[in-house]
């Protein structure tokens, strides 16, 4: 079947939030063939033994009452969840190449994300806006006016200071008591230790955890032909690079750090995928979410 | 190799600019925004060194850029043989100086028979023009290879009695050397006579790539006498009271005894000996002026003769003429200014002019005709008759002089003229006292020698409204002192105040004199002209507000040189030739004009071989020497231009691919992400 994506660039020139989330969800929603496991939302999969710990309330009481001993039910997609979106807001984030810069495609993505999960599948969404404090936060619900709460949340998200994600996912840690998706939005210049050993914690808590990284084309290719004086958006530090070293070196560095960030993530349990901002968002999506209901 | 521009070297000093730019500048590149810098190291000396290897040649390519401008603009140029084996790029020229001076001794007959000879032993095909020259250069031929042509040429110059003027041959030599396009060969056959040199040696210099070759055809100094100028007047009224002086000069001659002679109308009046001094002048008088009426043919005779016969005459021309009547008209009893006019005129003109005081009460029934000037003295009320009788004759061309005074003022307007009078204006005994003339128009031929009313204190005047009339003075209040006004073909001077030193002191000041005289010929039409004329000197035919009468003039040859319609418009003419000259005009005002030849010419000292040496080299720039082989300069500016050409093209290629690079590098970092 023959797929027209939507290039960043048309998305760019969409004024609505809502729209341009509307646009990519039905472009890659009528792309899809229709599987029992789509989506974000989980269902029953299985009962678990309880732990200390645990919520009372998830405990079976039936089951308890014909074998006495507590068991925990664990969800696939009967109930709906939760999806906490993380976007980083720092500086870097608003670098950009070509018509969308890395924190525009960031919201398109939240957007789309935002609008599946309330439109589609009637999932509770929040979000979680940071650099290297808190910014904005919008509390998971499925209430009504909570799509444009969020929207409203990512049209105020500009890129400015720097990264840390510690503070964050201690506040999320705090404010988030049920269990479900969590979404960090990043480009993630951060040693991938650090991210992995953050964001580790909310798995714990039973969450499931997706890193989406974006990264400007000319963030992975940066293509320089002649040395230049590059200054870093978030630190103000300048560097005079030359045209080899970003030739060779950078692009191996970063290889590496993709790789590691990739390999620590999948260790952990977390997914992990890498988006170019000058990919149709659809496409990237609908490749996600394609790979994401095999591994399930 | 030389460099005919060399101060433009100092643009050398330019190369100064890229290697500022290129290897003592530091670079900044332009910072440019990028989201981190953690994957990033710093390794300056590699760019930098990468840069400027890339740059080498861009810099390289600029410095010869600014050499090759330089050397283009300090015009280089190396020497090479003259282009002596190809004949086809020279062109020989042949000047023949027919001046007047090449009348001693055969000299332009020496000079034609070697311009000839030298023509016949050129090699075939060698392309030859020749020219004469003379007080301008004449072009007899086209650059041919034709020998008959040249030859032909060549004996159809004859001598003229033109000034010789080598600087009109060098700037005719500037006008043909880029027509020619070819290595100019210029051989001068003259006399070379010290006084054809200008007076800036400056104006001799030859272009670039003309070489002279002098061909002196006088040897040494050769002693001339001539009659050097005669002082006589042209207009004539009693012969027995004019003097004729003439001066006889020797050039490089001896002291020796001249028998000087005049002639008029070919009949010696008078002879006298004259002793001449070595290389001085000595003068004659004459006294005994015999001369009918008319024009005369005059002359003084220098005898016997010598190398150069054609100036021992010095030509001239008398008219004998009538005294001409002036009408003065004046108030009863009231002659003073008659006393002071009638002095003056005598004094000035002697017997020019008589004067018929008339009081204004018997002015009726004269004849006005018989009177070329009318001066109405501070005159009252006139009979209207006479005042009629006295516009047409000024329409007709007579002249009106007008002095007002208080007599005058009580009228509303000026007669004959009639500009509107305002009244009589008396200088205040307490304030200023007197009034002088505060603004005099020099340049009128009334007032030329009128000394500006210098000094002249004016009690009493009129004041005029000058209407479409000239105002030649006014008086230091700015009221109009002499006004000219035209009548028909007849002029009409207005003085505001009178002749009679009462009104005025004018007429005790020297300047009186002049002015009543100058006045009386300029409104008699009698305006003084000259008894000679100078060869190549012009002729005024008629003045510019003159109507288009016709002129005839005949030339010494009793040939007419005027065509018809130019008989009608010529203002001058040239006076070519010595002799006299015949103009007759339409209204009756004939002439006759004697024309001799510049007297400079008479002196028929040589110039110098070194005068003639350094003349020669300051053409081709190289010293001409017998028997050096001509060389010429060619230059090479144009090669090094376009070298420079080319290299600004690659300059521009190279340039354009690096700045390529960093606007393409600029692209993907788009402006407005750039840092600030």
């Amino acid at each position: 079947m023959l797929q027209r994506f939507l290039s960043p660039s048309v998305l760019a020139g969409i004024s609505g939030l809502e729209l341009v989330a509307k646009t990519v969800v039905e472009g890659f929603v009528a792309g899809l063939h229709r599987s029992p496991d789509f989506g974000f939302s989980q269902e029953f999969a299985e009962y678990r033994a309880y732990s200390e710990g645990d919520d009372l309330r998830h405990i079976d009481w039936n089951v308890f009452a014909r074998t006495e001993r507590a068991y925990l039910k664990r969800y696939r997609g009967e109930t709906n969840t939760l999806v906490t979106i993380l976007l980083d807001a720092s500086a870097s984030m608003g670098f950009g190449s070509h018509e969308v810069s890395k924190i525009d495609y960031a919201r398109y993505l939240c957007a789309s994300v935002f609008y599946l999960a309330i439109h589609q599948q009637r999932d509770g969404a929040g979000i979680i806006v940071f650099d290297d404090e808190v910014r904005d936060f919008v509390r998971p619900s499925t209430r009504q006016g909570q799509l444009y709460r969020l929207l409203h949340a990512l049209e105020k998200a500009e890129p400015k200071a720097r990264t840390d994600f510690a503070k964050p996912f201690l506040h999320l840690q705090q404010c988030l008591r049920k269990r479900g998706i969590v979404v960090v939005v990043s480009d993630f210049y951060e040693t991938p230790d650090k991210v992995i050993r953050t964001v580790d914690p909310l798995r714990f808590r039973g969450s499931e955890l997706l890193l989406l990284h974006v990264l400007d084309p000319r963030e992975l290719d940066p293509g320089l032909h002649a040395p230049a004086r590059l200054v870093d958006m978030e630190t103000g530090a300048s560097l005079e690079v030359s045209p080899e070293y970003v030739a060779n070196e950078y692009r191996q560095r970063l290889g590496a750090h993709i790789a590691s960030l990739e390999a620590k993530a999948r260790a952990a349990g977390i997914d992990y995928f890498l988006l170019d901002t000058s990919r149709p968002l659809d496409a990237a999506l609908r490749e996600y979410l394609s790979l994401r209901a095999g591994r399930m | 190799m030389g460099f005919s521009a060399p101060w433009f070297l100092t643009g050398l000093a330019a190369i100064a600019l890229p290697i500022y730019i290129h290897l003592l500048r530091q670079h900044h590149a332009e910072p440019l925004r990028f989201s981190s810098l953690m994957f990033f190291e710093k390794r300056v000396q590699s760019s930098v060194r990468r840069r400027r290897l890339q740059h080498w040649l861009l810099f390289a390519l600029r410095a010869a850029l600014i050499g090759t401008l330089a050397l283009s603009f300090a015009d280089p140029f190396i020497r090479g043989p003259a282009g002596s084996a190809d004949a086809s790029a020279r062109v020989v020229v042949l000047a023949v100086d027919h001046s007047f001076s090449m009348r001693a001794e055969g000299r332009l007959e020496r000079a034609k028979r070697e311009a000839m000879s030298l023509a016949a032993s050129l090699p075939p095909g060698s392309r030859m023009q020749v020219i004469s020259l003379g007080s301008g250069v004449k072009v007899l031929t086209q650059p041919v290879a034709d020998l008959g042509e040249i030859r032909s040429a060549i004996a159809s110059i004859e001598a003229s009695d033109s000034r010789a003027a080598y600087a009109e041959l060098a700037q005719a030599l500037k006008a043909l050397a880029p027509a020619l396009k070819a290595h100019i060969e210029v051989h001068l056959f003259s006399d070379m006579q010290r006084s054809g040199l200008p007076a800036s040696f400056a104006d001799l210099t030859l272009p670039e790539g003309v070489r002279l070759i002098a061909h002196p055809v006088s040897s040494g100094r050769t002693p001339n006498w001539t009659v050097e100028t005669v002082d006589s007047p042209h207009r004539i009224y009693d012969p027995a009271k004019v003097r004729i002086q003439a001066t006889i000069a020797g050039f490089g001659a001896p002291p020796a005894k001249r028998r000087v002679s005049l002639v008029v109308g070919g009949k010696t009046l008078e002879t006298r000996e004259v002793d001449v001094p070595a290389s001085g002048r000595a003068p004659v008088e004459f006294t005994r002026i015999e001369l009918p009426h008319g024009f005369s043919k005059a002359e003084v005779r220098l005898e016997p003769g010598d190398a150069l016969p054609d100036d021992d005459r010095f030509l001239f021309s008398l008219e004998r003429v009538e005294p001409q009547r002036i009408l003065f008209v004046h108030e009863p009893e009231r002659t003073r200014a008659l006393l002071y006019v009638r002095a003056a005129l005598e004094a000035a003109s002697g017997p020019a002019f008589t004067i018929d005081a008339v009081p204004t009460g018997q002015t009726s029934g004269i004849t006005l005709d018989r009177y070329s000037l009318v001066i109405l003295s501070d005159t009252g009320a006139l009979p209207g008759p006479f005042l009629e009788a006295l516009k047409n004759r000024v329409r007709l061309g007579g002249g009106l002089f007008v002095a007002a005074g208080s007599a005058m003022a009580s009228r509303s307007q000026a007669p004959v003229l009639g500009v509107p009078c305002r009244g009589i204006e008396y200088a205040a005994r307490e304030g200023e006292r007197y009034l002088s003339a505060g603004f005099v128009d020099s340049t009128h031929p009334v007032l030329r020698n009128a000394n500006q009313f210098q000094g002249v204190k004016f009690f009493e005047t009129v004041r005029f409204e000058p209407g479409s009339g000239r105002v030649l003075a006014r008086l230091s209040n700015q009221s109009p002192l002499l006004i000219e006004g035209k009548l028909g073909a007849g002029n009409v001077l207005l003085f505001a105040s009178t002749l009679d030193n009462l009104a005025n002191d004018f007429p005790l000041h020297a300047a009186f004199v002049p002015f009543v005289e100058q006045t009386a010929l300029y409104l008699a039409g009698l305006q003084d002209s000259p008894a000679s004329h100078v060869v190549d000197s012009y002729y005024e035919l008629r003045a510019a507000a003159e109507p288009a009468a016709s002129v005839e003039v005949l030339d010494p040859f009793s040939k007419r040189i005027l065509s018809l319609g130019e008989s009608a418009a010529a203002r001058s003419i040239q006076l070519i030739a010595q002799g006299y000259y015949q103009v007759r005009r339409a209204n009756g005002r004939n002439d006759l004009v004697a024309v001799n030849a510049d007297r400079r010419e008479s002196d028929l000292e040589t110039l110098p071989a070194d005068a003639i040496s350094l003349w020669q080299n300051t053409g081709a720039g190289e010293p001409v020497s017998s028997g050096a082989p001509a060389t010429a300069r060619k230059s090479l500016w144009r090669y090094f231009l376009a070298a420079a050409l080319a290299i600004l093209l690659v300059e521009s290629a190279l340039s354009t691919r690096y700045l390529g690079d960093l606007g393409e590098q600029r692209v993907r970092f788009p402006a407005g992400r750039r840092a600030a």
